[in-house]
């Protein structure tokens, strides 16, 4: 194996992982919150294709971008209003929401694009740090990635300070392992809530024009493809920490590279393997063969006072 | 009982009792629905006393608190705070006139540490955990409050996470500290420590206000007692020490109205000697390592009931989860006609004939959703089986028989367990657990809780017929009087262990009652 | 509450008016985005009831649909009835589709007499959809794990594992004759596909048909009649006091789940031995999800199952059908799905806190 494969596996390691990353880091704020935010893929798919459709509209991916982002957040609104509000099954609303953003872009998509649905759409520039560029090899291939891709980077350390730092960090924190505690203390319980799960669909609407403006140029049905169910078993593989999510998005990302990469260096190992393990880890995880689960005591549970 | 004066023995509060009272409850109503929780109670709080609030369960303490607290609204009466009338919408209104609380159960978030629950909802922006901590040791010292400010909640004992409650108040620097039956929960080294933390806050000229049931703290640190008893004020003491006794007779005085104890029982002696429940040593230590019940010994006969008396959560609930096999003993074993069930499962302590009667009947006892006759066969659906199904008409048929004879009314037997009322409730378990096939003994957890007057003696009635028919009863009750009124012998239990034990006699009351408030005899 | 009318209706009118209104509000919804597209809506509707109920063909194809709709919902509503929410339909086919493959191709069963040869596979495919639902319960039994996330990962890993299995010439590829064989299994024999049950091709309904009318009322039956079912409901309305009253609370709880996969891994039989004959990459296409829907849909009731499999299998034919003929995308079924679970949600609970006060 030579190090220019290296440096490519690696490369496209991150890129497969940037996705996972920004979404996963906005259900994390959510799920620590105690919301189930099962909607991430719905929320995700909506994001991808409303910044597809306002790039190749305008011809600007930076207002696709902006454009997209923001069309996460009804889907958002209406996730929070259903678990929250209402106190709905958050599970079920998830599945429901995914289920029509999947028809609704599906058939948008249909509408607007119809026979032009090939056509390359205008995406996000590459960038990459200076000093870091110039070394070689690795220079290209892999710090040369979306530039949306380093701003995700820190909004995660941002997101990390927040929570573990502030006072709104530890008002979440305690929304989702005890919230009694936190209407005792006169703060707003649903407000925090919903704060939370706007996050997620922010992130969400990130996530999603990462993957079609950034990464692939170009909107297909269904393009998400399970990243939203895949961020949700990488924060439940982290055990709900930000740290370990990270990791576990990256580890994701790796599999999904080695799919690529395996079969290059002359290794066949089963596509489908790879694309399982994921999910086979987070449900090891989930069935605590390693080390004690932590989930947020109050997750998928409604709040009331009574 | 309001003595005029007596000896100047505690200088440093008397300076104090003079002072003002600066709150002052006017003949005080509460009322829930029908229930009328409290009835004309005038209480005052005067700067830097220990005000003792005592009472049994059910008496009115907690509701009286939470008046003050803003958490309910009075339907009577008036509070006055430095004169002026007094009248929180909330916990919040309370907090911003100075009044804070410590809850039975406490809002602590477990996997946050010391300094980050103290900064919920009171920090802005960026967390200040450092200044916090030095806060909490400023604290600690002033008070003799010993607590490290970063330890996790959930690595903290009761007695511990309690402080963090108390600090929490003090922060706010309140002129009264409402304390809501504090030392429940707590060891007995725990307990002093909190006392001398309540003598420090007084000390600094915070007002007082505890709610307890045990005299030997009213002994050490209260200034004044107040006794409530079935929500009304029945007697008041500016000498508390010097009157345990006096207190002690109106906390538990018997009801004028309460049922007179058939002559018949009172004579009576276990005719057969049989025993039906051997108990021998059972202890039961919590997750958190407080032993619940320690070194429970007792025999019961055929044909006995024996009461177990003493103020809830002194191991009364562990011991009716263990013998009902709920849960395991930590030491010890039972054994039912001599077979040993220590550890069994519920369906094993069933079929060896054992009754039981759950303290908590929403929780254990039926399932509320389901219809009465499935209530009343929920421990043997199984035997209505015929051919792979249910044969509902003969389950509806024995259900109706039991109905009749257990007196429980409701529209027919289809009708939902949660639409009866509590005392209809109660008798159809009852007339579940007093109709297995084999009852030998039957384990009744305050079998008359939350019921009227007629359902009450219809359990007594149904509790007497099934002693009569040679079954051995186990009574737990916090209801002194319900125990004096069926039991044939009592067993006081105090801290998890038995204080002692006597026969059931309205003159063993004071006693009893001081052996349930922690007394040896 | 605007709604509060509703209690004076008696329950038993009440339990089907609410489907039928989210349903009916949502078809609406799907009507005004056909008008929305510009397409005309008569055209797309006539061309919605060709392609659902225009033919004896039609109607076998949506009739079929439903069926493996009508199992995952019957496994949904019986472990509901416990507490147990599982969202596993869609692995659970899959693992019985993989199942059927191999026991109909590999399992030397197509040359048994009586019917065995295409009854074996199908109880290897419902063993098989029971193994794949009750690990969940195992594992909510022994170490408190959610089923919800644990059959949802199972789930992704069931339909993982059967693209693997179609990828891989070790396990079911067909062999590779040339670069073009496509990664799927070879067909089942004949023997092993699920005899129609009026013989005649062009009216395909099969025999899983009657096997569902059965299983049904059975299951109904349990529910309803039987002490399992009691102890279903009393462990899912109350744990503590079923435990106290004698009641097996981990073996029910794993029986449920067990039964539920079990339900949807014939599901995944059905498909593989009445319509598709070969496995093939994304073969569970959706339908353990759309099951899932449909046990929602049905609120605990067989008959309510059964309502909402054949709307789902009617709509989802006739959806097909209208992209074909109409150009209006199938995906509008999706939407108008999403529409129907969302506004149930809202609706149920609202109705609900009627009932609590």
């Amino acid at each position: 194996m030579s190090w220019e494969m290296m440096a490519v596996f690696i490369g496209s390691t991150i890129r497969l992982a940037a996705p996972l990353l920004l979404s996963a880091t906005g259900e994390l704020v959510s799920q620590r919150a105690g919301v189930l935010n099962m909607s991430l893929e719905g929320m995700m798919l909506t994001g991808a294709f409303a910044g597809a459709l306002a790039s190749w509209y305008t011809g600007n991916p930076l207002i696709g971008l902006l454009f997209g982002t923001l069309a996460a957040l009804p889907v958002a609104l209406l996730q929070a209003f259903f678990s929250i509000t209402l106190k709905a099954n958050q599970i079920v609303t998830g599945i429901g929401i995914n289920i029509l953003a999947l028809g609704a872009t599906t058939l948008a998509y249909r509408e607007i694009f119809g026979s032009r649905s090939s056509e390359a759409i205008p995406g996000l520039s590459k960038w990459s740090p200076p000093v870091l560029r110039d070394i070689p090899l690795w220079g290209d291939q892999v710090f040369d990635q979306v530039w949306l891709l380093y701003l995700g980077g820190l909004i995660i350390l941002l997101t990390a300070l927040v929570m573990h730092r502030t006072a709104l960090g530890l008002a979440l924190h305690a929304c989702g392992a005890e919230p009694r505690a936190v209407d005792k203390s006169g703060l707003s319980v649903a407000r925090l809530r919903y704060l939370a799960v706007l996050f997620s669909g922010l992130m969400a609407g990130l996530a999603g024009c990462f993957i079609s403006i950034g990464d692939i140029h170009t909107f297909t049905e269904g393009m998400t493809s399970g990243a939203g169910y895949l961020a949700i078993a990488a924060i439940i593989f982290g055990n709900w920490k930000l740290g370990r999510m990270v990791l576990a998005c990256l580890l994701f990302g790796a599999a999904a590279a080695l799919k690529f990469f395996l079969p290059a260096i002359g290794i066949q190992v089963p596509n489908a393997l790879l694309i399982m393990l994921p999910y086979v880890l987070a449900l090891i995880a989930v069935a605590g063969l390693i080390g004690r689960q932590t989930a947020p005591g109050s997750l998928a549970q409604p709040y009331s006072r009574s | 009982m309001e003595h005029s004066a007596s000896a100047m023995h505690q200088s440093q509060q008397h300076a104090a009792k003079a002072g003002q009272p600066w709150l002052q409850l006017e003949s005080i109503g509460k009322r829930f629905g029908s229930f009328q929780a409290l009835q004309d109670v005038a209480l005052q709080i005067r700067p830097g006393e220990i005000q003792c609030l005592l009472g049994e369960n059910g008496a009115g303490k907690s509701t009286l608190c939470n008046l003050i607290f803003g958490v309910h609204e009075p339907t009577a009466g008036q509070m006055l705070l430095d004169g002026g009338v007094y009248q929180p919408q909330g916990p919040a209104d309370a907090f911003a006139q100075g009044i804070a609380m410590v809850h039975q159960h406490f809002s602590l978030v477990s996997d946050l540490s010391v300094v980050d629950n103290l900064l919920l909802g009171q920090a802005h922006g960026f967390l200040r955990r450092g200044a916090m901590a030095d806060r909490v040791a400023r604290l600690a010292e002033q008070y003799g409050l010993q607590l490290d400010p970063h330890a996790l909640i959930s690595t903290l004992s009761v007695g511990e996470r309690q402080r963090v409650e108390i600090v929490k108040c003090l922060m706010r620097e309140p002129r009264l500290l409402v304390l809501d039956e504090p030392t429940a929960v707590l060891l007995p080294d725990e307990i002093d420590a909190l006392l001398r933390v309540c003598r420090r806050v007084a000390a600094q000229g915070c007002s007082v206000l505890l709610v307890t049931h045990k005299l030997a703290e009213i002994k050490q640190v209260a200034d004044r007692v107040t006794v409530l008893r079935g929500g009304r004020i029945v007697a008041h003491s500016e000498h508390p020490a010097d009157e345990l006794d006096a207190l002690v007779q109106a906390m538990i005085q018997h009801a004028p109205d309460s049922p007179a104890r058939p002559a018949a029982a009172a004579s009576r002696s276990p005719r057969l000697q049989d025993e039906v429940l051997q108990v021998d040593g059972l202890g039961v230590t919590d997750v958190q390592g407080v032993t619940r019940l320690d070194n429970f010994t007792l025999v019961l006969n055929r044909g006995e009931i024996i009461g177990v008396a003493g103020v809830e959560g002194n191991g009364q609930s562990e011991l009716a989860s263990v013998l009902s096999g709920m849960s395991s003993p930590s030491r010890g074993r039972f054994f039912i006609n001599g077979e040993e069930l220590s550890g069994a499962s519920p369906q094993a302590v069933t079929r060896a004939g054992v009754g039981v009667v759950p303290e908590d009947r929403h929780a254990t006892g039926c399932i509320t959703d389901l219809s009465l006759a499935e209530n009343i066969f929920l421990n043997r659906l199984h035997e209505f089986q015929r051919w792979g199904c249910l044969d509902r008409a003969a389950m509806r048929a024995a259900a109706s028989e039991l109905m009749r004879r257990f007196d429980v009314r409701a529209a027919s037997v289809d009708s939902r367990f949660g639409g009866l009322s509590g005392g209809n409730q109660q008798k159809a378990v009852l007339a579940r657990e007093l109709t297995l096939r084999n009852l030998t003994c039957l384990i009744a957890s305050q079998p008359t809780r939350g019921l009227d007057v007629g359902a009450v003696q219809a359990v007594y009635g149904h509790i007497r017929a099934a002693r009569d028919q040679g079954v051995g009863v186990l009574l737990i009750s916090s209801e002194l009087d319900e125990l004096l009124t069926v039991a044939d012998r009592i067993v006081v239990l105090y801290r998890g262990r038995i204080m002692g034990s006597c026969p059931a006699q309205p003159d063993q009351r004071a006693r009893i009652g001081a052996m349930m408030a922690g007394q040896t005899p | 509450m605007s709604l509060s009318f509703l209690q004076r209706v008696p329950q038993p009118l009440l339990r089907p008016f609410i489907p039928l209104t989210a349903v009916l509000i949502a078809l609406l919804f799907g009507v005004a985005l056909v008008a929305a597209t510009g397409a005309s809506v008569s055209e797309a509707l006539g061309a919605f009831a060709e392609g659902a109920w225009g033919s004896p063909y039609a109607i076998a194809a949506s009739i079929n649909r439903s069926l493996v709709f009508a199992l995952v919902g019957i496994g949904f509503v019986l472990a509901e009835r416990a507490r147990l929410i599982n969202v596993g339909g869609e692995g659970q086919i899959a693992v019985g589709g993989i199942a059927a493959t191999a026991v109909s191709l590999y399992g030397g069963v197509a040359d048994l007499p009586m019917g065995l040869a295409f009854i074996l596979p199908l109880l290897a495919a419902a063993l098989a959809g029971g193994l794949w639902g009750g690990l969940p319960g195992v594992l909510k039994v022994k170490a408190g794990t959610n089923e919800v996330i644990s059959t949802l990962m199972l789930s992704f890993i069931g339909i993982w594992l059967l693209y693997w299995c179609v990828q891989s010439s070790a396990l079911l590829r067909q062999p590779m004759s040339n670069s073009g064989t496509l990664p799927e299994s070879l067909e089942i024999p004949s023997s092993t596909m699920l005899p129609f049950f009026f013989g005649d091709p062009s009216m395909p309904l099969h025999v899983g048909l009657p096997a569902v009318l059965v299983i049904g009322p059975l299951v109904a039956l349990v529910l309803g009649r039987t002490l399992f079912g009691m102890h279903l409901r009393s462990v899912g309305l109350n744990q503590q006091a079923a435990h106290r009253a004698g009641m097996p609370i981990a073996r029910t709880l794993i029986l449920a789940m067990f039964i539920a996969g079990a339900l949807g891994g014939l599901a995944g039989g059905f498909m593989l031995q009445g319509e598709q004959y070969s496995l093939k990459a994304g073969f569970s296409s959706g339908f353990g999800f759309d099951g899932l829907v449909v046990g929602l849909l049905a609120r605990g009731s067989i008959a309510g199952v059964f309502a909402g499999a054949l709307l789902f299998g009617f709509l989802r034919s006739g959806g097909i059908y209208m992209e074909m003929v109409a150009q209006v995308p199938s995906a509008l079924v999706l939407v108008v799905q999403g529409v129907i679970i969302l506004t149930l949600a809202a609706v149920t609970l609202i109705n609900r806190r009627g009932e609590a006060v």
